[in-house]
């Protein structure tokens, strides 16, 4: 990958295309792969439903272990399809990338602040409104800020920033440091001018894929957990 | 570019993406519900109430079976009470009947051996009051015999023609 991006213009509002085109190119990936999984479902499941039961009984057992009652329920897609669309992502730039004249336009869109931030921000922002939309505009402020005691009230307004930030940069540190060293292995031995270098650079092009299919996996997880735990400070009363 | 948004605070960064991304994500997850969550969840709902509904109905079944493996039990006993009872008013009737029958015959046979007493009484005087009056006019006849043996021709004649001439009236009484 490399920091060169095509800028377009529409409207005045700049689009990356090769951020855009990855993002597209994984919500597509995830919902041909629920869309096939999900098709001839029975009530005595067969090979593809069980896939797919399993995925959405994963996320549920995260939404229910931050929020236990009935509540939860209402998050079920929610987790289900942020888990998908950012465990796909988190792979696509693993498998491949497309590079055309020195700009990256596939790789994976979470490696991007952009990306990260606008997941990171829609949650956070759904978690406040189903907060005022539970307790009302003053039972969520009470709920949110003054609580266990409005002595930390501070620390309570900072947190929303903090989290807000860790929540979108721990996964976009983690995918792009992956993309980085798998670009500096590739372009520093895979493409050196000595062929001996590529003997070496194959095992550690692997081993490092492997673990980045690892830690994609992981962020996935605790992406959505993490959500899931902010959802519940917001519509659970403490 | 005047940006004053959260994510395009800084010149040059591409804040489209975040339009693109919020967009991209929400379109995502209406699709996924509707074409997928939606189906699967509902069978997973539809299977978890009728593996709830069948270990309701079998618990169901077994107390059923149980209460008819009773009640088959007391249907038994009761129809060997009932066997016991049916054959014990058997023999009562069988009883009751040679009774009966027993006590008809015996009338029956009294009143024929009563009504045979009286016939054969009846013709025992019957033939005594027949002998006692043959016996009358044999005696009669006898008597009038010696009285004839002591009388005379003419007497005898005369004797004769009355007997003949009570002969006579004998018949034309008779």
């Amino acid at each position: 990958m490399s920091e060169e991006a095509q800028v377009l213009k529409l409207f005045g509002i700049p689009f990356n295309v090769g951020n855009c085109l990855s993002g597209f190119v994984a919500a597509l990936i995830v919902f041909f792969l629920v869309f096939w999984l999900s098709r001839k479902v029975e009530m005595k499941p067969n090979g593809k439903q069980n896939v797919l039961e399993w995925a959405i009984d994963f996320t549920n057992g995260i939404v229910k272990s931050a929020i236990p009652d009935e509540e939860g329920k209402k998050y079920g897609v929610l987790a289900f399809t942020l888990f998908m669309f950012i465990f796909i992502s988190n792979q696509l730039g693993l498998i491949f990338q497309v590079n055309v004249g020195g700009i990256t336009y596939i790789k994976s869109p979470t490696a991007s602040t952009a990306t990260t931030l606008t997941l990171a921000f829609a949650v956070l922002l759904l978690s406040h409104l189903m907060g005022v939309v539970k307790f009302g505009f003053k039972g969520y402020v009470k709920n949110s800020y003054f609580s266990p005691m409005p002595a930390l009230f501070p620390i309570n307004i900072i947190e929303q920033f903090t989290n807000f930030l860790t929540l979108a940069l721990r996964l976009y540190g983690n995918i792009y440091s992956g993309e980085v060293l798998l670009t500096v292995i590739y372009q520093q031995l895979g493409k050196a001018a000595a062929p001996w270098t590529l003997i070496p650079a194959f095992p550690l092009e692997m081993v490092w894929q492997g673990f980045s299919v690892f830690i994609g996996s992981i962020q996935a997880y605790v992406f959505v957990t993490l959500t899931m735990v902010y959802m519940s400070q917001k519509v659970e009363k403490e | 570019m005047n940006a004053t948004f959260l994510i395009g605070a800084a010149e040059g960064v591409q804040w489209g993406d975040f339009l693109f991304y919020l967009l991209t994500f929400v379109v995502l997850i209406a699709a996924v519900k509707h074409f997928a969550w939606g189906p699967v969840t509902e069978m997973m709902e539809k299977r978890a109430n009728k593996i709830a509904n069948d270990i309701d109905s079998a618990e169901d079944a077994r107390k059923k079976a149980e209460e008819l493996a009773a009640q088959r039990e007391e249907a038994l006993k009761d129809s060997h009470v009932e066997a016991s009872k049916i054959i014990d008013r058997a023999k009562q009737n069988g009883e009751q009947q040679k009774a009966s029958i027993v006590d008809s015959a015996q009338s029956e046979v009294m009143t024929m051996k009563d009504n045979a007493k009286k016939d054969i009484e009846q013709q025992r005087q019957e033939a005594m009051s027949g002998i006692k009056n043959d016996v009358a006019e044999l005696s009669i006849e006898i008597a009038s015999k010696i009285i004839q043996k002591e009388l005379n021709a003419e007497d005898q004649k005369a004797l004769v023609d009355s007997y003949i001439e009570g002969l006579g009236k004998q018949n034309g009484i008779r």
